[in-house]
């Protein structure tokens, strides 16, 4: 069962587009999956609903006040009752002022909770999903989703909810009260924005289908710009300006196109209920004057029904602007939750037996591997061999034979689409992360370096040596001759380096990443032609260095310069997704020469 | 947009209303008009009443009057809207051409001293902000101006003595925004700088996916995510309470107006002053006064954000250009001169005082161990990167005398590391405009990747993600060595180009450059002698420094370092596959 499910191929790529979209259950559903998010925000969320309470319900009574005082006092000429009244209005606002405050204040800072929460989860998300996730998807476009629609949702939750439902507030009571007031001219008065409800409810599904279109176009040219920015050098020093420049305006025009749309989209809410409310006042106006004419209504009273429609009438419009920013919440909720719906096919597995434990000297063991990548031929063919503890193995053939994707599997960072690979007798698949790369070193083809200095990069990932001190981690280098490396930076520990900047070199990299490797004392060092770029004398000192590992130490070494692995215990020659084992050097470099070679 | 010759001070965000003046009018226009017919409706409903209460009530005009005025209002308040989501979305999408033009125009170290993160919010969030400032700020402001003036005229016509206790709260509103506004400015400038670090960071975390699932660091990357993030939540609670409490005062102090309009006008209407009906409208407009005074407080956040936004932009769009180099586009014979070239990186010497010749057609290999500035050397020599003393010279003429995009279409340059467009495999190659389908061919077959390609799915159109998934080091590795053939260079830098690359590989690739490009200039950075040693010229290269240089005979003669190289590759350099 969990088998079966490891081993389906699992596609990652997120879509960009808004086809196959489902519209069922809009709101509903997608307000029940960000519950979460404000689960803990419950107390806050109450007491800005108080607050929110009590702020429409003392805006509301403002009016009443008012009218009240002008009916009584104004009329009956008696002016202390003016003055008292007025100093009523006055507590009414100052006390609606503090309600309104910490409305603001707490919701406000529910969204910006939700918001924090809601980037260290899609974060958090992106560090559970394997490799190739992220083979799939662009840097730009996951950035957009962690950065602008996460933003997009806060908007909604701090500016948007509360008023939502402090006007849907004020909207219910101003209902009641003119139906209370007066049944029939309350109810024409009503009847336009039960047309609204209908037209609304038919085009938000097509509001929010072109919000989703905008953010998507957002991604994509998000995704534009960072590949662009990522590989200005190739781009000047091909001529190719003009191609950042062509390739950006195809995405900026899509981009622009678009949100136009979705502007014009959540552009017709406000009009339409501004419209809704004047015809609302014509049919008080009309029927109004009807039923005073036949002596149904006071005239007073359809003067005040002017300021009750207007109390139910002006906090829908706002609603309307609010419910496009939902609409714009919600699309971006769909890219938001895209990422946080995906599982990791990477699974720990729960171990039942050990199988098969046929030498306690296999470290590492190939069962029936096949391999291939989604949407991909297939790169490895039924692959069997197995590793020895404390020996080393050079992995050689041409390129594009599949040395580098049988490291990756050794490494677990793709699992085999079928057969199985064992380590120290248990399935690799049953092993905690911590527990795995604990025991598996992988210096990786292209060396990539953390922004920082030199020593944030050697003990990156190393739980052991993160507090060590300086001095401390010298003497940890010496152990481990890793001094005269360390030498070649120019301040030592504190030499800063960049993650894509190119103020060192390719080689450089290469040897931090060596001294990462190897302080970690792993079980099994996989060297992914480690060393191409590093000069042949330095080679010669990490050769030195790989040496005195302890002797326990199992290394698998991908090379095409044979003086480092000339000291293989045992060659696998790998080609065209078979692995082959060359026995001797002399037959390795025969089936180099004179095998059948691809690419 | 003119940005041609902007000054310093233009440098704000209402410099952009005068670019795009006919929109914006058009939209203010629309606004006003919209929100002046709203005005009338009260009228004719007052209108109304009273004709009914003094007899003369006449149904019919008043419904006609009513309909048009109510359809027109919507008319013009939609027509508004399209014009604000377009003229918003027009602007910002030239605004981002603007940049990206500007941008593209720049050198590399600019690249790299800005970082691609603060572009890319600039391109991104940035620009939001802006758009953000004109779709809703301006016509809000513009209307809400109209209405306030309007309302407080009506105000003044009706009792200019109330009105005036009044229109006291514009001070004290203007003051207040004045306070918070200086203090927002500062703040909205720290989030965008945030945003910058949150883009750098889910950057590397996603170049670096491979890294960090190899050690296990995900918890590490997190922990710097979290650092972020929390500062972004903490400038946002900050910006936050400045907004929760400019709000409600806003409010509270225009809600206060009823109050003395209650008090005072009550006491005008029982001293005779004014009558009830006057006392009554004045009522009604003053909430007509009052909304539009809160609408500008909640645009105070948009602005506010925009114009932090906007001078960020700014600073990209109004930057220095490095001029146009020279006007030489002559076609190169290739020879290249380096001359007492010297890097230095902060403070730290990279390249001291390098001097040498190439000749045209000749080969020439630059060796060294690592770290000694062969990298920088290349850039160097092709101008990304720019000495700190000394000067390139191709043909006798310095490097900045040519026009850059003359001199690139002659030179080939081969990066160490293997970068990939997410184009097809054809478009990856044929990168330059000026390749046409020999020159493609040509390079594919030198590059040795004409087996390779057949194999592949869709051959030339198979797609090649952005980070080269599934290619092997060395497939990638040549494909650039193709796109680099591919111009028909006469001059190829190749940068550590063999490390890849097997050496039978290697050897047939030089022997198809020598066949398919004759005269060709090639320098290349390598480590491995083997393949150099028929070179016309190698320069040894340690610590920035040229230690010899000379053909590999005379070097094994004269230099002890080379030799020493020589023999930490001889016991095995005949074996290497």
């Amino acid at each position: 069962m969990i088998r079966k499910e490891v081993q389906a191929i699992m596609n990652y790529k997120l879509t960009t587009t808004t086809e196959n979209e489902e519209q069922k259950g809009l709101l509903g559903s997608a307000f029940k999956k960000m519950l979460p998010l404000m689960a803990d925000e419950k107390k806050n969320i109450i007491v800005a609903f108080f607050a929110i309470f009590i702020n429409s319900g003392l805006t509301l009574s403002g009016p009443l006040i008012l009218g009240y005082a002008v009916d009584h006092y104004v009329q009956t000429k008696q002016f202390t009752g003016v003055l008292l009244f007025a100093g009523l209005l006055l507590l009414v606002y100052l006390l609606a002022f503090g309600a309104n405050y910490i409305q603001m204040k707490t919701m406000g800072g529910v969204g910006q909770r939700v918001l924090y929460k809601l980037r260290n989860l899609v974060f958090t998300k992106l560090q559970e999903l394997p490799v190739a996730f992220f083979n799939q998807n662009k840097a730009g476009d996951l950035i957009s989703r962690i950065n602008n629609d996460t933003d997009k949702l806060n908007q909604f939750f701090s500016q948007s909810l509360m008023q939502f439902a402090g006007n849907f507030f004020v909207i219910l009571g101003a209902a009641i009260f003119m139906l209370a007031v007066n049944v029939r001219l309350g109810f024409v008065t009503l009847l336009p924005a039960m047309a609204l409800l209908v037209f609304t409810q038919l085009i938000t599904s097509w509001v929010k289908r072109k919000n989703l279109e905008s953010l998507q176009a957002e991604g994509k040219m998000s995704a534009e710009i960072q590949e662009s920015l990522d590989n200005f050098r190739v781009i000047i020093a091909f001529n190719r300006r003009d191609y950042f420049q062509e390739k950006f305006k195809k995405a900026n025009q899509e981009n622009f196109h678009s949100s136009v749309w979705a502007g014009l989209a959540n552009g017709i809410f406000s009009p339409l209920y501004d419209f809704a409310g004047n015809v609302a006042q014509l049919i008080i106006l009309s029927y109004g004057i009807y039923l005073v004419v036949h002596g149904n209504l006071a005239i007073g009273l359809l003067i005040g029904f002017f300021l009750y429609s207007s109390r139910f009438y002006d906090p829908l419009r706002q609603v309307a602007s609010l419910w496009s920013s939902l609409q714009i919440a919600l699309a971006a909720w769909e890219r938001v939750s895209e990422i946080l719906s995906l599982e990791s096919d990477l699974k720990v597995i729960v171990h039942e037996r050990k199988e098969g434990v046929a030498s306690r000297n296999k470290l590492m063991e190939f069962r029936n591997v096949h391999f291939r990548y989604p949407e991909g031929k297939e790169v490895l063919h039924n692959i069997n061999f197995s590793l020895e503890k404390g020996k080393t193995y050079a992995f050689v053939g041409p390129t594009g034979g599949g040395k580098t994707t049988t490291a990756s599997l050794l490494a677990r960072l793709y699992d085999p689409t079928d057969g199985t690979i064992l380590l120290d007798g248990k399935d690799i698949r049953s092993y905690s992360p911590e527990e795995r790369t604990k025991k598996i070193g992988f210096i990786l083809q292209e060396p990539f370096l953390v922004t920082g200095s030199v020593r944030d990069n050697i003990v990156y990932g190393n739980a052991e040596y993160v507090a060590f001190t300086d001095k401390d981690l010298e003497n940890v280098f010496k152990e481990k001759h890793l001094e005269n490396l360390l030498a070649r930076f120019e301040h030592g520990l504190e030499t800063k380096v960049s993650g894509n900047a190119d103020s060192i070199s390719l080689g450089q990299r290469q040897i931090i990443a060596f001294m990462r490797a190897i302080l970690r004392n792993p079980e099994l060092l996989i060297l992914d032609e480690a060393t191409a770029n590093i000069d042949t004398i330095t080679e010669q000192q990490l050769e030195e260095i790989l040496r005195n590992l302890p002797k326990e130490t199992t290394k698998v070494i991908i090379a095409h310069r044979l003086n480092t692995i000339e000291n293989a215990d045992e060659i696998f020659f790998v080609n065209s997704g078979e692995i082959k084992e060359a026995g001797s050097m002399e037959h390795a470099v025969d089936m180099l020469l004179h095998g059948k070679r691809q690419s | 947009m003119a940005a041609k010759k902007q000054k310093k001070s233009q440098n704000s965000i209402f410099s952009l209303i005068k670019v795009y003046k006919g929109l914006i009018f058009l939209m203010v226009i629309l606004a006003v008009v919209g929100n002046g017919l709203n005005l009338l409706i009260p009228n004719i409903i007052s209108h109304g009443i009273d004709t009914y209460t003094t007899g003369n009530f006449l149904f019919k005009p008043l419904v006609v009057e009513f309909s048009f005025a109510a359809f027109f209002i919507f008319l013009l308040t939609y027509l508004q809207g399209v014009v604000q989501a377009y003229a918003s979305e027009r602007i910002a999408r030239d605004l981002r051409k603007d940049i990206i033009s500007k941008i593209s125009r720049q050198n590399y170290a600019y690249i790299q001293s800005t970082t691609t993160s603060k572009l890319l919010t600039n391109l991104t969030s940035d620009i939001d902000a802006v758009k953000q400032f004109i779709s809703l700020a301006i016509a809000n402001i513009a209307s809400s101006l109209f209405l306030i003036i309007g309302t407080s005229v009506l105000l003044l016509l009706i009792n200019w003595k109330l009105a005036l206790v009044v229109l006291t709260i514009l001070p004290l509103i203007g003051g207040t925004f004045y306070v918070v506004f200086s203090k927002m400015g500062i703040l909205f400038k720290k989030s965008q700088e945030v945003i910058d670090r949150l883009n750098k960071i889910i950057n590397e975390s996603v170049l670096g996916s491979a890294l960090i699932r190899v050690l296990n660091s995900q918890q590490t990357e997190y922990q710097k995510f979290i650092v972020a993030n929390t500062e972004a939540k903490n400038l946002g609670i900050q910006t936050l309470i400045l907004f929760a409490s400019i709000i409600p005062i806003i409010i509270f102090i225009s809600n206060a107006t009823n109050v003395a309009v209650l008090a005072l006008g009550g006491h005008f209407v029982i001293t005779g002053q004014m009558t009830l009906g006057n006392f009554t409208a004045f009522i009604t407009y003053i909430s007509i006064f009052i909304f539009p005074i809160i609408m500008i407080g909640f645009m105070s956040s948009i602005i506010g954000r925009a114009v932090a936004s906007y001078k960020r932009i700014s600073e990209v769009l109004f930057v220095e250009e490095p001029k146009e180099s020279g006007s030489t586009d002559t076609r190169l014979r290739g020879d290249v001169d380096a001359v007492n070239i010297s890097v230095t990186f902060d403070q730290k010497p990279v390249l001291k005082d390098v001097s040498f010749s190439v000749k045209a057609g000749t080969k020439t290999a630059i060796l060294g161990p690592t770290a000694a500035g062969k990298t920088q050397l290349l850039y160097v020599l092709t101008g990304l990167l720019e000495p700190n003393s000394g000067k390139v010279v191709y043909d006798g003429k310095a490097i900045n005398e040519y026009k850059q995009k003359a001199l690139y279409e002659q030179i080939g340059f081969v990066f160490q590391d293997s970068i990939l467009f997410n184009l097809s495999i054809r478009e990856n190659i044929a990168f330059s405009t000026t390749v046409t389908n020999e020159s493609l061919q040509k390079a594919i077959d030198t590059a040795e990747l004409g087996d390779f390609i057949d194999q592949l799915p869709s051959k030339l159109d198979t797609f090649a993600s952005e980070r080269g998934t599934s290619l092997s080091g060395g497939q990638k590795q040549r494909i650039m060595l193709a796109r680099a053939l591919a111009l028909n260079p006469k001059v190829l830098l190749l940068d550590d180009f063999t490390a890849r690359v097997d050496t039978s590989t290697e050897q047939k690739i030089l022997q198809n450059i020598n066949k398919n490009y004759p005269g060709i200039t090639l320098i290349s950075v390598t480590q491995k002698i083997a393949s150099v040693e028929k070179f016309d010229q190698i320069i040894l290269l340690m610590e920035g420094e040229v230690l010899a240089k000379g053909t590999h005979k005379e070097l094994m003669k004269t230099s002890p370092e080379y030799v020493q190289i020589f023999d930490s590759q001889r016991s095995t350099s005949n074996y290497e596959l």
